[in-house]
């Protein structure tokens, strides 16, 4: 395989500057079914992919500011799967023509030395969970519908329980910085979805 | 140019000889290279090369392999920073290696150099560190042979030599034959064992994510950057 030459090669790799478009909501379990149900009519159509994740949430706190954030995220039904490392910068949500919630975002697929490697970059776990649920694809649409477990025994994914009795549900869509009009579209679908859920703009910041 | 030729991987010895020497790495392999006495960097390679070709080895393109350096900002409580090292290869490419010399070594796709700009503030680049060997691969047989010109800031610091035989991922097993190929155009310049392979008890090459590859470059790199000490420079 010939290397590309060296004119055309960037700087760094990777894609710069993408975005993720946000809105969650969440349902009660009793509710869980008939939105299942739902979203299978309304989204494309596949099988409806489970999954089950464990999330830690790792902290680098510098000199002054706030600390830096990253998520890493393994799936526990497919072990030998890459680890997924998730960078979410300040969410923009003042901005009352857009819809949705926006926050640049870049996600790196690692191998599973990731923890270990977080340390040594002095990162710290600051708190861990388990998300089981469903994903659905309309197009560039995502939704997830998660129900969230905290971890009772620090590492140990066996021994959880339930945060809440409700689910979590977030549609989104990841794309180039400024492509505003998707969020036009995660509205409209998100309409299809009420009264089982109301999808919402959420500040995360109102809820610290 | 001079003793500037030559560098020398850590396969085992001291560079006693600093105008000798070079490199290695390799899948299953390591490698080297002899700069002959009173020439350039390019006049070695060009050696190099006619004598590949007169192996009858058949050139396939080229390749690279650069390493980016960044230093931990904040507290280190009277420790050096920590350096980090992000490297790449354009065997993989799409991947990328984020390393601590002697620590944990991290595989990840191209977004990680994304992510390392965004840690700018924790991690900084720098920019004077970046050392990248460029050059010619070629195939002989079952070998794979990449000669490089090792680079740091646009000036020529020496040669690299990777060497690879394929067919074997037990690094113990073939070593003999590769050190015999390596003969075939390194002459005496052919290094030990690298200390990569010696110091796994299994003694398994890893090629799916070719850490052990790019650990010896690493060793190699290091020492590149080591030959240019400036007193008093500012790293930024």
């Amino acid at each position: 395989m010939e290397a590309p030459p060296v004119t055309v090669m960037p700087v760094t790799g990777g894609t710069v500057n993408m975005m993720e478009y946000l809105l969650q909501g969440s349902v009660l379990d009793q509710a869980l079914d008939s939105l299942l149900h739902r979203l299978r009519g309304l989204c494309d159509n596949m099988e409806p992919e489970s999954f089950a994740d464990h999330e830690m949430v790792y902290l680098l706190k510098g000199q002054q500011g706030n600390p830096f954030l990253l998520r890493a995220r393994r799936s526990l039904a497919h072990l030998a799967t890459p680890w997924h490392l998730r960078y979410l910068g300040q969410p923009e949500v003042g901005d009352k023509s857009r819809h949705a919630l926006v926050r640049n975002c870049v996600d790196v697929a690692t191998s599973h030395s990731l923890p270990e490697f977080l340390n040594e970059m002095s990162f710290r776990m600051d708190h861990e969970f388990v998300a089981k649920g469903h994903i659905f694809r309309k197009g560039s649409l995502k939704v997830v519908v998660s129900k969230l477990f905290r971890v009772l025994v620090q590492g140990n994914t066996e021994n959880t329980e339930p945060l809440s009795l409700s689910s979590l549900v977030e549609l989104s869509v990841l794309a180039p910085a400024g492509q505003d009009t998707v969020s036009e579209d995660m509205r409209a679908f998100a309409e299809q979805l009420k009264p089982l859920v109301h999808l919402e703009k959420i500040d995360p910041k109102r809820h610290m | 140019m001079g003793d500037l030729n030559s560098i020398s991987l850590d396969c085992g010895r001291k560079p006693e000889h600093p105008e000798e020497t070079h490199s290695d790495v390799g899948r299953t392999c390591e490698l080297h290279v002899p700069v002959a006495e009173g020439k350039s960097v390019q006049q070695t390679v060009d050696l190099l090369h006619k004598k590949l070709e007169q192996l009858s080895a058949v050139k396939q393109g080229s390749f690279f392999v650069d390493c980016e350096t960044y230093h931990a900002a904040g507290p280190t409580s009277g420790q050096p920073p920590k350096l980090l090292y992000v490297m790449h290869n354009s065997e993989m490419p799409l991947s990328c290696m984020a390393m601590f010399e002697g620590g944990p070594c991290l595989t990840a796709d191209a977004n990680f150099d994304v992510l390392m700009v965004k840690l700018k503030s924790h991690f900084q680049n720098a920019k004077g560190h970046k050392v990248e060997s460029r050059g010619a691969r070629y195939q002989y047989c079952d070998f794979l042979v990449k000669v490089g010109t090792i680079t740091m800031s646009s000036s020529a610091r020496g040669i690299s030599v990777e060497v690879e035989y394929c067919p074997c991922v037990v690094p113990g097993d073939c070593w003999n034959l590769m050190k015999e190929f390596m003969q075939s155009f390194l002459g005496s310049n052919v290094p030990e064992l690298p200390s990569v392979f010696t110091a796994k008890p299994e003694g398994l090459y890893a090629p799916a994510d070719s850490t052990d590859t790019m650990t010896q470059y690493l060793e190699l790199f290091s020492k590149v950057r080591k030959q240019q000490v400036v007193p008093g420079s500012t790293v930024r």
